[in-house]
């Protein structure tokens, strides 16, 4: 297959010719050999290839995919620029193959009332990256889960959402009446599960790979205790408010999942995602196994399989890295549609945060660049199709958000959308990421699907260097 | 990383015995791991070899001056994080025996969080000169991120749960003296108390599993989270140990008892009634000890709640080793500092002995 790529990253509109890719288009189901032509940033045509003008073209190589939404990431702007800043954030994101990124309200100050938000905005408008940054606002004032944050007026500038991420809305009536409010305003409550009160200290998953390297456990049931509480709470509040929507992110384990998938089934209006890193690792990294979910036995120990020093502290992360059993789980839950969305929590921290004892460092992981590849590696050891992958990262987001979703490749619209090469691996280093947060587990590891293009809204966001 | 099992001594290791008066760096001891983080890493051909060092170790206490020059102008660095008088100055005459310049670094653990970070206190260490570097730390692997940093070798004096394996180390060469035939090969040995947050228990596991012992680990269930699942994986490792809450059935024909000291921060975290309860269902009583075989040995880590964990007529009974753990303790820390300043000289690579 050929590109041809005019003018350079930053100008304004995209020109691209791409003959003979795969392409892959989730919103009509569809994948397959297809030529695309775009002009001034417009699709101009898309021409699905049949007989031999298809020959030898197959989903191993040069993949045309939508641009992919984030459900889930912090750009720390304003207050922890060192970490990460929205222009940081944003070239991640578009080195990731994200053209539409969902950004945590726990910056400081936080995102509890309107200026704050529009001061997100233009930073992203200031950064020149065309990548659209959506903000969430917070549920509750300063995130301190005591009284509501400016809800309605943070809806009005333009919040997609209300979460307290990190912070989880502890308190169930405030809980309640946020899901309640945030319903009347049309945008879902984004709550991320845990009891607090059972997650106290804790370090790591509680399980084998707790006990023998003796980290304080985080239990399963911390999580598992608060989906039940939110969804037992949503189905009162859907009776009074039936635009109420709960969106519960970073689903961890495989009983969080079977409550989610009841109560799917008792059509509650709940929607959830998934991180790359929780289905394609698992907490056996901690004691040095460097094997993907599917190939983990649960035991590192007897296996063999630890090649690496034990707590590494990219690793830690809230919810932590979970059991093998999770971890397939979260895969199957993406297959089943369970899960409506993959979202990358991509958590920046700095060197000072992050290179210190392992129970000391702050919790999160640098993901908005290594999604792919990880999710890549799990459609490569059939856990997932691509068609249902790349339909996670795209149509499921757009639906959460209650977007309805242009069709990506109908002509006359925007050009949103990425190329990657998913034959070719590239290295993951500290100086291969856009995001300054470096904390990556996966460093030092190959990932397939290198990113060659990415266009937000008609414009150039990433294009690799030729040669 | 797989352990190996006993009967493997047939190995180059099986007949080394390290000549202590000489410089570690003018033999070869066999000994191939740069630090002792924990003993997950060490195979059962390398720990008889401590224990032979420990033997030879042992002469050397008993001379009327206790000291060789092995590690002259070697300077050893304690760093302790964690309040501890009986493994500070257990390495302190261990490295001085040795011939080694010692440096006490004592930091309040209420200072880890915001004072100098670890990694800086670690160089800072290295530009004064240390060689070796004796850590104790509150937080489950912190000496690992020390040895990321130092160059030279690291010595795990206990952090947080995790591990404390000159301990376990000390406590298998007492067992190995006084147990008929010096092996704890298929001896019942029983570890009573708080083994969810005890790096005792956990640094015992891996040195008696590797030992082929009959190990049973005991308490109230809130004390053993976590042990189940260990024991039962374990076991398909080859690493079998058994966890139970009944004492009886624990101690019945034990050969050998190591009750671990109970804090009474556990009365808060509602893990515990009262020590008062405690006592009553898992102490070490006289009249309990009668379901072990007669002669069976008593030891504990120290420091003692006598009283509570382990009643005073048992803690110093005829039974007792607990006074011997400590000699031993010594000997074994002057094995351990031996026995690495030989793998700094022959070249390990520090990677190797991180995993």
């Amino acid at each position: 297959m050929t590109v041809a790529t005019a003018p350079s990253v930053g100008e304004i509109a995209a020109e691209l010719e791409i003959s003979g890719a795969w392409l892959v288009d989730p919103a009509a189901g569809r994948e397959g050999p297809a030529d695309l032509v775009v002009r001034e940033g417009l699709i101009e045509a898309v021409t699905w290839l049949s007989g031999g003008d298809a020959d030898g073209i197959d989903a191993n190589g040069v993949i045309v995919a939508p641009g992919f939404t984030d459900l889930h990431a912090h750009f720390r702007e304003p207050g922890f620029e060192d970490a990460e800043t929205v222009a940081t954030g944003l070239a991640a994101a578009a080195h990731g193959g994200f053209t539409t990124v969902c950004a945590m309200p726990n910056t400081n100050p936080p995102v509890d009332e309107p200026g704050v938000l529009r001061r997100i905005e233009a930073a992203a408008g200031a950064s020149g990256s065309p990548v659209r940054v959506l903000v969430y606002g917070a549920v509750s004032a300063q995130r301190a889960g005591e009284r509501l944050a400016s809800l309605g007026e943070l809806a009005d500038a333009g919040a997609v959402g209300f979460s307290d991420d990190g912070a989880p809305v502890h308190s169930t009536p405030l809980f309640r009446s946020a899901l309640a409010y945030a319903g009347m305003l049309g945008v879902p409550l984004v709550d991320h599960p845990e009891d607090p009160s059972l997650t106290d200290g804790a370090e790591a998953n509680e399980g084998l790979v707790a006990s023998v390297l003796g980290l304080r456990g985080w239990p399963a049931a911390a999580e598992e205790a608060a989906v039940a509480r939110d969804l037992a709470i949503l189905a009162e509040v859907v009776r009074d408010v039936p635009t109420a929507r709960l969106h519960l992110t970073h689903i961890s384990t495989r009983a969080s999942l079977a409550l989610i998938r009841r109560a799917k089934a008792d059509r509650l209006p709940v929607t959830c995602d998934i991180t790359p890193h929780h289905l394609a690792l698992t907490d056996e990294w901690l004691a040095g196994s460097r094997d993907w979910s599917w190939q983990a036995t649960g035991n590192p120990w007897q296996a063999g399989s630890i090649v690496a020093a034990p707590y590494e502290t990219a690793l830690r992360v809230n919810p932590p890295l979970r059991a093998v059993d999770d971890a397939i789980a979260c895969l199957e839950a993406l297959a089943d549609g369970t899960a409506d969305a993959i979202a990358t929590d991509h958590a920046p921290h700095t060197a000072v945060d992050k290179d210190v004892e392992f129970g000391l460092a702050a919790n999160g992981i640098s993901g908005i660049e290594t999604a792919l590849g990880l999710i890549l590696e799990a459609v490569d050891a059939g856990r997932l199709t691509l068609l249902r992958a790349i339909g996670a990262l795209t149509i499921g987001p757009a639906r959460v958000l209650g977007h309805t979703q242009r069709h990506a490749f109908a002509e006359g619209n925007p050009a949103d959308l990425i190329v990657f090469d998913r034959s070719d691996r590239w290295r993951v280093e500290a100086s291969a990421l856009a995001s300054k947060g470096k904390n990556s587990p996966l460093i030092g590891c190959e990932l397939p699907g290198r990113v060659l293009l990415t266009v937000a809204g008609g414009r150039m966001a990433y294009g690799v260097d030729e040669g | 990383m797989s352990l190996a099992v006993p009967d493997e001594v047939g190995s180059a290791l099986g007949t080394v015995v390290p000549s202590v008066e000489a410089a570690p760096e003018t033999q070869s001891t066999g000994w191939r791991h740069r630090h002792l983080l924990d003993l997950d890493v060490v195979t059962w051909p390398e720990i008889e070899l401590v224990m032979r060092t420990t033997d030879a170790m042992r002469e050397v206490l008993g001379r009327p001056i206790p000291r060789v020059p092995a590690l002259r102008g070697k300077s050893v660095t304690l760093l302790f994080y964690e309040a501890s008088t009986r493994t500070r100055v257990s390495f302190e005459v261990a490295a001085k025996n040795l011939s080694a310049d010692v440096v006490n670094i004592a930091v309040a653990s209420s200072s880890v969080s915001k004072g100098e970070s670890l990694v800086d206190t670690v160089r800072t260490v290295e530009a004064l000169g240390a060689d070796m570097l004796v850590m104790r730390h509150a937080v489950s692997g912190a000496p690992y991120l020390a040895a990321r940093t130092f160059a030279g070798s690291v010595l795990n004096g206990g952090d947080g749960w995790h591990a404390h394996p000159t301990q376990a180390l000390l406590d298998l060469y007492t067992m190995r003296e006084h147990l008929p035939g010096g092996s704890v090969a298929g001896r019942k040995v029983v570890i009573l108390g708080d083994i969810l947050h005890s790096r005792v228990a956990r640094s015992n596991i891996w040195a008696l599993t590797a030992a082929g012992a009959e190990l049973w680990l005991c308490g109230p269930a809130t004390l053993l989270r976590g042990f189940e699942a260990w024991a039962a994986a374990g076991g398909a490792a080859g690493r079998r140990f058994t966890v139970t809450s009944s004492i009886d059935d624990a101690l019945r024909d034990a050969d050998v008892v190591m009750a671990l000291r109970i804090q009474r921060e556990r009365m808060a975290g509602g893990l515990l009634p009262s020590l008062r309860e405690y006592t009553a269902r898992f102490g070490l009583t006289r009249e309990r000890l009668e379901l072990a075989k007669s002669g069976a040995l008593v030891m504990h880590p120290g420091p003692l709640n006598e009283g509570v964990e382990i009643a005073p007529d048992v803690a110093s009974g005829p039974n007792s080793v607990i006074t011997e753990q400590v000699t031993n303790g010594v000997a074994v820390r002057m094995a351990m500092l031996y026995l690495l300043a030989g793998a700094q000289a022959g070249g390990v690579a520090s990677e190797e002995s991180l995993r």
